[in-house]
């Protein structure tokens, strides 16, 4: 295992050291590809390469012609697998904190939820990754408010830290029983102003935590950013009067989001790379729109 | 009578007579004043008359509240005092401000040509009171400003006010409804109080006090005088070592600043003599005892230099001692909590800009667009969910071979001589175009293969077997090694398990015991009962 591990890190570093050329070759190889179709003679940078490129154009297939980048190669396989998450939350929780990681629970279709006990973080994800686990989630709070959430992919996957606020949970709700029992098939999803190359990371962290649904799904689930702050909502729907008419009820946990931190191993590696850091308290902090518009 | 009306009906007359109790007063023995003499009190009366009705055109308020002093024999002291004081009490910070106007100005400014009749009887009045050029020019002033005046002039404030602003519109463009010379000047004037123990209005003061207790009023003007006086030479003395009365108006001189020594005390010796002019007695001790004190160095009186110079090293010493000392701790730089006083930050103002945008407030109206835009995409059905992958075939097409359903020419036995040549290796295969290109293909997957196993450093599973028939020789080994060529070896023989299969300990029949030999029959008999057992029954014998 160590030495999976090993050889996988020297692969990673490899392919990332590649990336670069890679990505000339590719749009060497791109250009070539229009001047063939267009019919315009051949730009003279290519004239040397000219050969070779084209018997590697003649090879490539499908999947070949997009170039490869690392994060893409961390969600390679989210799409031919489901997802299966591990839920947790911070040592001794409070049981406002339980009650809204029982909620998330089921917001998350195929997940789990454990105890934490006394578990030390590595431990946990040692036994998510012997178990194939594809996502740990964990939950923090402050004085019975649920005020942080760590979304890990596993098999090395990047680690993105979120803040929550105005949390409101299904238990606070009183009339439980006009809201129903809160349907779980597999939701479609919304993810709406992600515009950036940050708010794209994200926006594929949050996707692939859901599985593929079917089309005529009712459940859906929304991730808004507005202002750099990420609006979940959690609805269920009705067409009522033909196709139109649309009736929307809210079924589940709302809360906003705020990344501050998205890094580039899993939560227990504390050297791992910093892909985004938030940095409130510098002078142009109001001005920054990082995750879109 | 009560009243005595014989005012004569000349004026001048009536200034000779008042002229003259005037002098018969002062030239009246002091002891005479100790008991009340009807004489003397209507002296006193008539001049007090004279001086009033000198002074009373020079006072601001015009026309005075009383035209002339009533002071006949019916009115007491405390009338006539009322009266007086009802004259004086705006003409007193008149005068005050005159002066002052006075000292800011340059003495020599050219005053425009008075025509009044008004004006005899006030130089009369003037040089009564026997002052100097300044108080001359002091009343033309005045003059100037009664000129200057018209009819509706009531209340004193402002026409004081009314007066120094055409003043300062004439002087000084610098004056504006912020900025009063005259106001700066008495500001300046209480600073320099405290500067230097009062000692500015120290004669002003004592002119003052004199005033309250005389019951003559004609040391009034003459206190105003030495007012004046000081307030002029003032200024000039603040910075020399000398006491404050030393040197008249027009004395003062170069050398009395910039050179050294003796020339100053020889003016100071000046001082001395001319302090003792001075009626004021006790301002005149204390002066001297002043200039006696500094002799002998003693702390109790100091001169103003002397003061000066210890508030002087009392704020430089306050400063250096704060510049030593380490500063509060909202003046350092940074500052955690142990290093302040407890709850110290919750006392100061801190101010600092918040550059984080505040969380967002989710009101109704933003619930209402969230909704909307939902609504809107689910309406058009486009969602962000994970996308199915497209099948990427893993294992290439099937060759599909078309089988030749004509037949072959060539026999059975020469097709096999032609698979046994080419696995021999004796006649070269055929080429074929596929063959080429299946040989190319298999030298790149080889190569692949090669690096692959590379990367494993060649850990990896063992070959698959290929399973091949060929003849093995059940030759006893002896038979082989004696035959055989030393390069073959009995690996290729087969393995024991391959003669017999078994278990136990093998005995032959001439190794057996009796028992043995009985036991294995009646094994025998069993096994063929049971055999026969299992054969049909028509079969059976009977």
């Amino acid at each position: 295992m160590i030495r999976r591990n090993i050889r996988k890190r020297r692969e990673y570093l490899y392919s990332k050291s590649l990336e670069g050329t890679e990505r000339a070759l590719f749009e060497k190889k791109r250009l070539l590809r229009a001047a063939l179709e267009e019919g315009k003679p051949i730009p003279t940078e290519l004239r040397n390469e000219e050969h070779e490129l084209r018997r590697q154009i003649d090879l490539e297939d499908q999947q070949r012609q997009v170039p490869k980048s690392i994060v893409d190669d961390e969600y390679a396989t989210a799409t031919v697998r489901e997802p299966k998450i591990l839920l947790t939350t911070s040592r001794n929780p409070s049981a406002p904190l339980t009650q809204f990681v029982k909620e998330l629970k089921v917001v998350f279709p195929n997940s789990q939820r454990m105890n934490r006990g006394g578990q030390v973080i590595s431990e946990i994800v040692e036994s998510c990754r012997s178990h194939d686990i594809t996502d740990l989630i964990l939950v923090h709070e402050h004085r019975g408010q649920p005020d942080g959430l760590i979304v890990s992919h596993l098999p090395h996957g990047p680690t993105a830290y979120f803040g929550l606020l105005n949390v409101v949970t299904r238990h606070d709700i009183k009339d439980r029983k006009a809201m129903g029992k809160m349907s779980e098939a597999y939701p479609h999803l919304i993810l709406d102003n992600f515009s950036t190359q940050i708010g794209e990371r994200t926006a594929t962290i949050l996707k692939h935590l859901f599985p593929v649904p079917k089309p005529d799904s009712k459940r859906i689930i929304t991730f808004a950013n507005r202002d750099d702050y990420i609006s979940f909502r959690h609805h269920v729907y009705e067409k009522p009067g033909g196709p139109k008419s649309i009736d929307l009820k809210e079924v589940g946990p709302r809360f906003e989001l705020r990344l501050y931190q998205i890094k580039l191993g899993t939560v227990e590696q504390n050297e791992a790379k910093s892909e985004f850091v938030l940095r409130p308290y510098i002078n142009t902090s109001k001005k920054q729109k990082t995750l879109g518009a | 009578m009560a009243m005595d009306l014989d005012e004569p009906l000349d004026a001048a007359a009536v200034a000779e007579m008042g002229e003259a109790a005037l002098q018969r007063l002062c030239d009246a023995d002091p002891a005479l004043f100790l008991s009340p003499s009807a004489d003397l009190a209507a002296a006193a009366r008539a001049a007090s008359r004279h001086i009033y009705s000198s002074l009373a055109p020079l006072s601001p308020a015009q026309p005075p509240p009383f035209p002339s002093l009533l002071a006949g024999p019916a009115f007491d002291a405390e009338q006539i005092w009322s009266q007086i004081e009802l004259l004086d009490r705006p003409l007193l910070p008149h005068l005050r401000r005159q002066l002052r106007r006075l000292e800011q100005q340059p003495p020599s400014q050219p005053q425009p040509p008075l025509e009044k009749p008004a004006v005899a009887e006030r130089e009369q009045s003037e040089e009564e009171d026997g002052e100097g050029s300044e108080s001359e020019e002091l009343k033309e002033e005045e003059e100037e400003e009664e000129l200057e005046e018209t009819d509706d002039v009531e209340e004193m404030g402002d026409d004081y006010e009314e007066e120094e602003e055409l003043d300062g519109r004439e002087r000084k463009g610098v004056e504006d409804k912020f900025l009063k010379i005259d106001e700066m000047a008495e500001f300046l004037d209480r600073g320099d109080e405290e500067e230097y123990g009062g000692g500015a209005k120290r004669g002003e003061k004592k002119a003052k006090k004199n005033w309250m207790e005389s019951d003559d009023e004609d040391e009034e003007d003459e206190d105003g005088d030495e007012d004046d006086e000081d307030e002029d030479q003032l200024d000039l003395e603040d910075f020399e070592d000398d006491d404050e009365e030393a040197e008249g108006a027009g004395e003062i001189m170069y050398k009395d600043f910039f050179e050294k020594g003796h020339k100053k005390e020889a003016k100071k010796k000046d001082g001395y003599t001319k302090k003792v002019q001075f009626k004021d007695e006790a301002h005149e001790i204390e002066v001297d005892g002043s200039e006696d004190d500094d002799d002998g160095n003693d702390e109790q009186v100091l001169s103003t230099h002397e003061k000066e110079r210890l508030k002087m090293r009392a704020k430089i010493e306050q400063m250096e001692k704060a510049n030593l000392d380490p500063s509060t701790w909202t003046m350092r730089g940074e500052v955690t909590s142990s290093n302040r006083p407890k709850n110290s930050a919750l006392e100061v103002d801190l101010d600092f800009e918040h550059n984080v945008r505040p969380a967002p407030v989710i009101t109704e109206e933003v619930t209402a667009s969230l909704e909307e835009m939902i609504k809107k995409r689910i309406a058009e059905g486009q969602f962000d969910d994970v996308e199915k992958p497209s099948i990427v075939p893993s294992k290439a097409p099937k060759e599909h071979k078309e089988l030749d359903e004509s037949k072959s020419k060539k026999g059975l036995a020469e097709l096999y001589e032609d698979d046994y040549a080419q696995k021999a290796g004796l006649a070269p295969a055929p080429l074929s175009i596929s063959d080429e290109l299946k040989k190319e293909g298999s030298a790149l997957f080889k190569r692949i293969c090669l690096k692959l196993d590379a990367l494993s450093h060649f850990h990896f599973a063992p070959k698959p077997v290929i399973e091949d028939m060929s003849v093995q020789a059940n030759v006893p080994a002896l038979a082989m090694e004696e035959i055989a060529p030393v390069a073959v070896s009995d690996a290729a023989m087969l393995a024991p398990e391959e003669i017999f299969e078994g278990k136990g300990d093998i005995k032959e029949e001439g190794e057996l015991t009796q028992a043995e030999r009985k036991r294995r029959r009646a094994n025998k008999k069993r096994k063929y009962a049971g055999s026969h057992k299992e054969r049909p029954a028509s079969l059976q014998k009977d």
